[in-house]
């Protein structure tokens, strides 16, 4: 599974408690949909790392890496390159 | 008990001729509304940034005239003295404005939960009888409680960042209102004995349960808070805490009494980024719940910042660990930490910790504020020596009127002229207050206080359920979650992930449960009550 299904399907399960792929497009913003707040932000930072083998630094926790599925994808990418 | 005796009267002045010594004490100086205060400060410092936002800074003088022209459109809208007006907006100039506008307007402001859903949101706004509903225009819940609309409540609709959905039709518009609007300064008198706001919290019941306090409670309690937080006009203060609780209610109103100007945050979900804004804007005074230190610590290298501006940090919210506030003091070593306790029945200040005194007094929350009493009550109501545990009791001038529209609930809580808060302490021979415990089964969880008994109604609607109870986890950085225990029908096929689905769909995140155990039965009393504290402590992994 490529990482922006994999991240799409973590959010989904763990935030919106669905499998529904519709309920959440690639660009949706999670603040401005009010999905994560700050301790959920931490659970992702946490899968992220021991899903992906990354660590996420503290001045990378900024809503241009991880505020929406593609966001989150596109970080990873440029971290395991 | 003083609204269940008064509702018979108008619902505009309910409390005007109530005979309350205790809530006449108001000193012959203090403004008779917060917003004579915020007209003294504007008078005085109206070129002085009041708001900061990003990169927008609002001057007293713009705020203040644009308090102003809404307050007039207000009473143009034919809104009366005493009707309610309702906010759906999260911290921001329009908040403010609204809030004041509303006051000013004679009217009684009730600010909403931006983080609830629809029902809970339309459940709050029929039990006030709110005539105008003042919403950011992008919030997801704005089209709905503008359609299902039987009250014929007129909707406002402020600026907003994010995308707005479809305006609803009759919607007014916030910029075209205020630029047609009157701009002179007048309006109703306020008496300090009227209501002004309705703070909504969490009721054992599940029901809404409306705090009710009097422009005589707000301004009593800013003043209170005042007399301890050294803040003038020189002061910067960063608020992350919503608005709406009575904890970031205060820290507002503290702030444009003392003149001082306010850095409004929405989120602490990229901590970095509120630490570069303090950093930025010289922040000087910093106020959170323990989770939000927390947090903080946990993600944030303070000494990677530069946060010499940094004088005070306040906290309340739920007493902090004496550990947590060792490591905060320890993080930042040029500011004061001030530990303090409070409760919306109580306006938001009840007691603090004298920052010296943090380390002969470990574990304390401190003395009362200014103008209130403390006492420690046994099960008999009776008064108990120093060091005994007991429910902690509040009388004075800070001690709201009452729920709205809830006699039963107010009689329950106020009696004999003290508010009793459900919290168990202790009073030491000095009158440091220690909590110990709560006698309510209510969850503390960050900083929103939840009623197990709304999110066990909820799960109950799911078919398959016999039966569930919820209760508070310990949990290291958010004080507790939640967790719940479900009973379901032999032949259901019910799991976690469908529960928390559902109260997804019905109510505010931080109301979701965390875990949902599955149980072949509840502990419960000889009654048939469930004893949910056994929940809590035994179920838990």
């Amino acid at each position: 599974m490529v990482v922006d299904e994999q991240v799409q399907q973590y959010i989904l399960e763990n935030f919106l408690f669905s499998t529904d792929r519709s309920l959440l497009g690639p660009e949706d913003s999670f603040l401005e949909r009010g999905l994560i707040d700050s301790t959920g932000m931490l659970e992702v930072i946490l899968y992220l790392e021991e899903t992906f083998g990354i660590q996420v630094a503290d001045e990378e926790m900024i809503p241009a890496n991880l505020d929406s599925v593609r966001r989150i994808a596109e970080y990873v990418h440029r971290k395991l390159s | 008990m003083l609204l269940a005796r008064n509702e018979a009267r108008t619902e505009a002045g309910p409390f005007r001729d109530e005979p309350d010594a205790m809530n006449a004490t108001l000193p012959a100086d203090a403004p008779a509304s917060l917003v004579d205060a915020l007209r003294a400060v504007a008078t005085q410092h109206g070129q002085r940034p009041a708001l900061i936002q990003g990169p927008r800074r609002v001057s007293y003088a713009t705020l203040w005239s644009d308090i102003v022209r809404l307050a007039n459109a207000f009473v143009a809208l034919g809104i009366e003295p005493g009707e309610r007006i309702a906010l759906l907006l999260d911290n921001s100039p329009a908040y403010v404005t609204a809030w004041y506008a509303a006051l000013k307007a004679g009217a009684v402001v009730v600010p909403l939960n931006t983080a609830q859903r629809g029902r809970e949101l339309a459940r709050c706004l029929a039990h006030c009888g709110a005539r105008l509903l003042v919403a950011a225009a992008g919030h997801p819940e704005v089209a709905a409680l503008a359609g299902a609309n039987p009250q014929q409540r007129q909707v406002l609709l402020a600026p907003d960042a994010r995308p707005a959905p479809a305006v609803p039709a009759g919607a007014l518009a916030w910029d075209a209102l205020l630029a047609s609007a009157a701009t002179q300064d007048t309006g109703p008198v306020v008496s300090a004995a009227q209501p002004a706001a309705i703070l909504y919290t969490s009721g054992t019941t599940g029901a809404p349960r409306g705090v009710t306090l009097s422009h005589r409670n707000l301004v009593t309690n800013t003043r209170a808070i005042l007399a301890y937080l050294p803040l003038d006009e020189h002061d910067i203060g960063g608020c992350v805490l919503p608005f709406y609780y009575a904890y970031g209610n205060s820290v507002l109103h503290t702030h444009l009494t003392a003149g001082a100007a306010l850095v409004l945050e929405n989120s602490l979900t990229y901590p970095q980024l509120v630490l570069e804004t303090l950093v930025r804007e010289r922040v000087t005074g910093l106020f959170g719940v323990p989770s939000t230190f927390a947090l903080l610590l946990q993600r944030v290298d303070f000494a990677a910042y530069d946060l010499t501006a940094l004088r005070h940090v306040t906290q309340a919210g739920g007493a902090m660990p004496p550990a947590l506030a060792s490591r905060l003091a320890a993080a930042l070593p040029g500011a004061e930490i001030y530990l303090m306790y409070g409760q919306t029945e109580a306006t938001a200040r009840i007691t603090w910790l004298p920052p010296g005194r943090r380390a002969d007094k470990p574990g304390s929350v401190g003395i009362a504020v200014a103008g209130l009493e403390l006492q420690i009550r046994d099960e008999h109501d009776q008064p108990v020596p120093p060091g005994t545990p007991g429910e902690v009791c509040v009388r004075g001038d800070s001690v709201m009127l009452g729920y709205w529209h809830d006699g039963t609930a107010t009689a329950r809580v106020l009696r004999d002229g003290w508010l009793h808060t459900g919290d168990v302490g202790t009073l030491d021979a000095d009158g440091f207050l220690t909590l110990t415990g709560r006698r309510s089964d209510f969850i503390k969880t960050g900083a929103h206080r939840v009623s197990p008994v709304e999110i066990e109604q909820v799960i109950a609607e799911l078919p398959g359920v016999v039966e569930c109870a919820v209760a508070g986890v310990t949990d290291e950085t958010l004080g507790e979650t939640i967790k719940a225990f479900v009973v379901l029908a032999p032949d259901a096929t019910l799991d976690e992930r469908r529960v928390q689905a559902h109260c997804r769909a019905e109510l505010a995140t931080y109301k979701v449960p965390k875990a949902v155990a599955f149980v072949s039965e509840l502990p419960k009393t000889g009654s048939g009550k469930v004893r949910r504290f056994l929940l809590g402590v035994e179920r838990t992994p």
